[in-house]
């Protein structure tokens, strides 16, 4: 496990390039939304992953939506990483997690490299491009950086960008962010667990593996040319909720020898066998925010047997990080199985 | 902030959206930085790899211009395949390793798309051997192909003609089409002093020397498995 002052500074280095403290609140994702709903695993699930929510009985599960930016400021409308973090409640009293966001690749392969993230992509003051200097972008067949938003005034864009030109190993990641968009529902969107688990299956046989869940209702984004709403995404998922469930299918796809295991700035290439591990279907957003959504504490190393993680030093890192996070705005404790 | 925007800063917003930026763009931009960076084509193919899944339902794009470049060319065309309907039903349950073929005429230009298991090589090779007359029919027609007709006669010599007309695979990642252009170029630093606002040019100037390209490397609802897996998982025998 990675120490627990290591832990204490990656949580610090995210609160300190906040534009306010969040105190009681994550420091990012700190806008979401709590959701009930169930798991159905597949008939197939089994064979691959004996944990027990494949063996398809239905399981209760909490999720909570959020949109990736720190800060109390509610932009939904903004392109932002989105965030699906789901609990699934065993029979037996435990609960295994499985955190995922919209951004297929992270953008770092380790702490070392989170720190020097973190130092070169400080907030900074973000304005609108000059014309002349878009001029010249568009004479050299480059794309200009987008206009802020209304009242955004702060960015991490550029040195993000000055990061990826760094090091080509965040460059895919980086991108994905730039061109990430805003989804038009929270339900509307794919939801990545970036790092790589491994899976028992009934025959014995250990996996390496990946998790998706995949909107049934399809993705779709706003109009990024449109200019972007603040506040929707809440209401429409309850206004959804209310009419119909909405549903997700995780897939989960196998690794090969070769494959990249323990980096998740690595993609696996879409050649690799997906297997359907069951439905997820939520059915209304929870009465209690506070206990469904604020104070409930995931984290992606909270797994059952049959499930295990890999060696990821950023899945690693994040057992502590969350941890210390959670410890910070006093959300529930996190239980070792 | 919107509030804050001029005249002219509106006006740079819009330019790149209309067409008439783009077509001047084309002709003065982009032959501009093709002269100051010149780009080599990226050689067409799947890219190499010994993993399983990457060697199952591969993807050949062909795009071959006709010779006679009329609709008595295409007509041409379509007949050599319809003629040989049976020997290429033959070929396809006799060599075992294709998920699909297609032929598709494109303007002037006969197109086979195929997706099939293994080794680029040998799946020509075996054609050449079952179906080599399909394969002269075709080639006959089309720009270029009479040097390596009969395929019989010129094995090597049309697996790399076939090779050469390979459609590039762009990846599906953005940033891999960077590694490849970095792989041709024999640059292999994992980091270094990129500029990654250049990817839109790096793109333009690619698809400016390879202009046809098949997009990202197939979208498959059933990946990493063989026709051999299919067939003996359905039951249909071989």
């Amino acid at each position: 496990m990675v120490d627990a002052s290591v832990a204490k500074r990656l949580v610090q280095a995210i609160i300190d390039n906040l534009p306010e403290p969040v105190p009681g609140k994550r420091p990012v994702h700190t806008i979401g939304i709590g959701v009930k709903g169930e798991f159905v695993a597949s008939d197939v699930a089994r064979t691959y992953c004996i944990a027990e929510h494949f063996k398809g009985q239905p399981v209760p599960v909490s999720v909570r939506f959020s949109n990736g930016l720190g800060g109390l400021e509610q932009h939904d409308g903004w392109s932002d990483v989105r965030g699906m973090a789901t609990r699934f409640h065993l029979p037996d009293g435990r609960g295994t997690d499985l955190i995922a966001t919209t951004l297929g690749e992270f953008f770092v392969r380790n702490v070392e490299d989170f720190f020097e993230f973190a130092d070169v992509a400080k907030l900074e003051k973000y304005e609108r491009r000059a014309w002349w200097r878009k001029l010249g972008d568009l004479l050299q067949l480059k794309v200009p950086p987008r206009n802020p938003y209304p009242n955004e005034t702060v960015s991490v864009d550029a040195g993000a960008l000055r990061y990826a030109n760094r090091h080509r190993f965040a460059q895919l990641g980086i991108f994905q962010v730039s061109l990430i968009g805003a989804p038009v529902s929270y339900a509307r969107a794919s939801y990545h667990a970036v790092h790589t688990f491994w899976v028992t299956g009934s025959d014995g046989a250990r996996r390496p593996v990946r998790f998706s869940w995949q909107p049934v209702a399809g993705v779709r984004n706003t109009d990024p040319k449109a200019v972007p709403r603040d506040k929707y995404l809440f209401e429409e998922l309850k206004n959804r909720l209310r009419r119909w469930p909405a549903r997700f299918m995780l897939m989960m796809t196998i690794g090969e020898a070769g494959d990249a295991l323990d980096d998740p700035t690595k993609p696996w290439p879409g050649t690799r066998i997906r297997v359907v591990m069951g439905t997820l279907t939520l059915i209304k957003v929870a009465e209690d925010q506070e206990a469904d959504g604020e104070r409930i504490s995931f984290n992606p190393c909270r797994l059952v047997p049959g499930i295990e993680v890999s060696a990821d030093p950023i899945l690693e890192a994040r057992l502590g990080a969350y941890e210390v996070s959670r410890e910070m705005r006093g959300g529930c404790p996190f239980r070792w199985r | 902030m919107p509030g804050d925007e001029g005249l002219l800063d509106r006006v740079v917003d819009w330019l790149p959206k209309t067409l008439v930026f783009k077509r001047v763009a084309s002709w003065t931009l982009v032959p501009l930085w093709a002269r100051l960076t010149p780009v080599k084509p990226l050689p067409g193919g799947p890219h190499l790899s010994f993993q399983h899944g990457d060697n199952v339902q591969c993807m050949m794009n062909l795009i071959m211009p006709l010779k006679v470049k009329s609709p008595i060319g295409r007509a041409e065309a379509a007949l050599a395949i319809a003629q040989n309907k049976d020997a290429i039903f033959a070929g396809l349950n006799n060599v075992g390793t294709v998920h699909f073929a297609r032929f598709v005429i494109v303007g002037d230009n006969i197109c086979m798309f195929s997706v099939y298991d293994g080794d680029f090589t040998n799946y020509i090779r075996d054609f050449i051997a079952t179906i080599g007359s399909v394969f002269n029919a075709v080639v006959e027609l089309v720009e270029g192909g009479d040097d390596v007709i009969p395929c019989e006669e010129n094995v090597e010599a049309f697996i790399q003609w076939v090779h050469e007309r390979d459609l590039y695979q762009v990846p599906d990642t953005a940033t891999d089409f960077l590694r490849d252009q970095e792989a041709l170029n024999g640059e292999g630093a994992v980091s270094g002093n990129d500029d990654l606002t250049l990817l839109p040019r790096k793109l333009v100037l690619q698809l400016r020397a390879n202009a046809n390209v098949s997009l990202g490397s197939g979208y498959r609802a059933y990946p990493g498995f063989s026709v051999a897996q299919v067939r003996k998982q359905l039951g249909l025998g071989w």
